[in-house]
């Protein structure tokens, strides 16, 4: 899981990016969900567009957030088969898992553009219940909604991240085809959450000297576990 | 047959190593454009609204986010400092404090793994400082870890709410007795133990030191108070709680325990004052503390939330084909009653739950079992606990359970030392079980009574 480290500048400034934006996404969901309580309580009032803004924001967390789960390899999955295999058939199991995935990918990439298509052409003038337009992107009525301005922001803002979290997660799951068929990796899953809090914990074990030269011996044992 | 094949498919896909998220989605997504000829546009739909038309899984990140800025270390290892002032004079006082160091913490945290990491880490290595074998103490932990998905709040019992459509407060609440009877079912284990094995007790620590450290640990253990009481008071919904609980654990990690963001300090030196540093006020937002646990908590509820929104488009599949349904039908045309089927869902979720992350099991089992639950007349609530307490044997049964494979690398012990070191212990969790499957008045009398009878509409 911890093994993903950028190889240049321009994957590094990626990684940046989407690290900011997740952190971003999912902070600015507590914070608005957070200021309604405190409005509700503290000044009897009501944010409006809280709830469909807080949706909204986890929507786009997750769908922005896989692919790069995809990149860490972060996604759980089921080791237990593909532990047992020689390398051979690790590789043919973790392309064939590739190939799945990327159908899975594609079909969802070719369903998410239709039906944000649909609200960004035909249905450019539905507008979402709550979250009000804001001033900077009324050029936007110009473009599709025929001069009009718009009261609540188009639908077809929130939905754009169906095509486009798909079109990065197909982008990644190319990739670590491609270390797959290059032998960097191995297969695309995690097994559990913790992973990366184990692999820390054991490697202090390891740093500690595990009060015993037996505990050091046994922590060699996982390592080797994950290599077979 | 259909259905057959759509579930053969899934696992099929499952043990070749496609992510869970992914064999979900495919084997749905095929099922319907091939067999009921829905557009690709209305499963993205579904798959949109698994986020825009399901408030309760709002409460999954909030959650997630809360445990992660109170999993520092500080906060652990608080808890157990009280946990041995409290309990830890008895015999066999240590692992009974570490028990009971883990309930605690799975007040904090909803998850089983996190736990196992966050308590095992310290209290392992002091248990064997003071005498225990290694095998003792990671076999009481791995089994008391699992305490971390049915002690509220849980991540796992939010996304069975929102699966099958019934209260998370419900269930969180249905949740506090079965979680202390099965923590005080491993303590009274341990203490029985200690007294065959004549393990001697530790000095009492005194009233004075466990004022101390339980005020310590108090402003951690608040968090509780917030999300139970906010939500039972209806000063909250359980999502508003969550985010308020978050919002709080960010508050203390930073300005009062100070274990991270612009007040902390390397190990061992006394932390920054805020008297000094007021405008840490402001930087503490911004700090690459801040934006590490956010990253951290993020990652996590992406991974869930992506199986989980999968899980619901082929929730989706089940519902539109009536599976559930005719697969009932089958069952009580089988003269299958109640106690039979609720054995069949503990061998499927026992033998899952070896397999899979609990919220990933739990998403995909309970729609298919929740209609026949009903229809037999088991309580939703009380099915829900059920499945919690499965899936948290399912997680220490031998050969693959997740809180073997945690426990194993936390301990520094080999997998099979780890699966015999918690053999025992896993026997009380199965008594534990049994009592729980048929006994639903320990899962159903704290909400009924809180919140008075619940509305079934079967």
């Amino acid at each position: 899981m911890s093994t993903w480290q950028p190889k240049n500048g321009l994957a590094r400034a990626i990684n940046n990016i989407e690290e900011t934006a997740i952190a971003i996404l999912l902070g600015l969901m507590t914070m608005i969900t957070f200021a309604n309580v405190i409005a509700r309580y503290f000044f009897n009032d009501n944010i409006l567009w809280q709830l469909e803004a807080t949706v909204f924001l986890f929507a786009w967390l997750v769908l922005f957030g896989v692919s790069y789960c995809v990149k860490i390899t972060a996604h759980l999955g089921v080791d237990v088969v593909i532990n047992e295999l020689g390398p051979g058939m690790r590789k043919i199991f973790g392309l064939l898992t590739v190939a799945v995935c990327l159908v899975f990918c594609l079909l969802m990439l070719k369903g998410g553009w239709d039906y944000w298509w649909k609200f960004a052409t035909k249905a450019s003038f539905l507008e979402v219940n709550d979250i009000p337009m804001p001033g900077f992107l009324q050029f936007l009525a110009d473009l599709t909604n025929d001069g009009e301005a718009y009261e609540k922001i188009p639908r077809y803002i929130p939905y754009f991240i169906l095509p486009f979290g798909m079109a990065l997660l197909t982008l990644r799951f190319l990739q670590a085809g491609y270390r797959i068929a290059t032998g960097e990796a191995d297969r695309v899953i995690a097994s559990h959450e913790a992973e990366e809090l184990v692999e820390e914990a054991s490697a202090k074990n390891k740093a500690d000297g595990g009060a015993s030269p037996k505990a050091t011996a046994a922590d060699d044992n996982i390592f080797a576990d994950k290599d077979f | 047959m259909e259905a057959a094949l759509l579930f053969l498919a899934i696992i099929v896909l499952l043990l070749i190593g496609v992510p869970i998220a992914v064999s979900l989605g495919v084997c749905s997504v095929m099922f319907l454009v091939i067999l009921s000829d829905s557009s690709l546009a209305s499963v993205a739909q579904t798959l949109f609204a698994a986020f825009d038309g399901h408030y309760t899984l709002l409460a999954i990140p909030f959650f997630i986010l809360a445990s992660s800025f109170m999993s520092t270390g500080g906060v652990a290892a608080r808890i157990i400092r009280f946990s041995i002032a409290c309990v830890g004079h008895f015999r066999g006082g240590l692992a009974i404090a570490g028990v009971f160091a883990c309930m605690l913490f799975a007040a904090l945290s909803g998850s089983s793994p996190a736990t196992v990491v966050a308590i095992g880490t310290i209290v392992i290595t002091a248990m064997r400082q003071v005498g225990y074998t290694k095998e003792f103490a990671a076999g009481v932990i791995c089994n008391a870890g699992t305490l971390g998905i049915l002690i509220p709040p849980s991540i796992v019992m939010v996304v069975y709410a929102a699966a099958v459509d019934v209260s998370v407060g419900r269930m969180f609440m249905a949740g506090v007795f079965p979680g202390l009877m099965a923590g005080g079912m491993l303590m009274l284990g341990i203490y029985v133990w200690a007294r065959i094995k004549k393990m001697a007790p530790q000095p009492f620590a005194g009233f004075r030191e466990i004022f101390e450290s339980g005020f310590n640990a108090l402003w951690g253990l608040m968090l509780i108070v917030i999300i139970l009481g906010g939500i039972y008071g209806g000063v909250f919904t359980p999502t508003e709680a969550a985010a308020v609980a978050a919002v709080y654990a960010f508050l203390i990690a930073n300005f009062v325990y100070r274990d991270m963001g612009p007040l902390a300090t390397p190990e061992g030196e006394p932390n920054h004052s805020l008297f000094r540093r007021p405008q840490a006020l402001i930087t503490a937002w911004f700090h690459p503390d801040t934006k590490k646990t956010l990253l951290e908590a993020g990652k996590l509820t992406i991974m869930l939330l992506f199986i989980i929104a999968n899980a619901l488009i082929l929730k989706h599949v089940l519902t539109e084909e009536q599976i559930p349904q005719n697969i009932a039908r089958a069952m009580l045309d089988a003269g299958f009653g109640p106690v039979m089927f609720l054995i069949i869902v503990n061998v499927i979720l026992l033998i899952g739950g070896q397999f899979m992350e609990p919220s990933g099991l739990i998403v995909i089992v309970a729609p298919l079992v929740f209609p026949i639950a009903m229809k037999l007349g088991i309580d939703p609530i009380h099915l829900g606990i059920i499945m919690v307490v499965n899936m948290e044997i399912g997680m220490i049964t031998p050969p693959v359970g997740l809180n073997l494979f945690v426990t194993s690398g936390v301990a520094g012990m080999p997998m099979m030392a780890v699966v015999k070191a918690a053999l025992p212990w896993l026997a009380i969790l199965f008594v534990f079980l049994i009592i729980v499957t048929y006994v639903p008045g320990i899962s159903t009398w704290l909400p009924t009574q809180l919140m008075g009878p619940e509305i079934v509409t079967r």
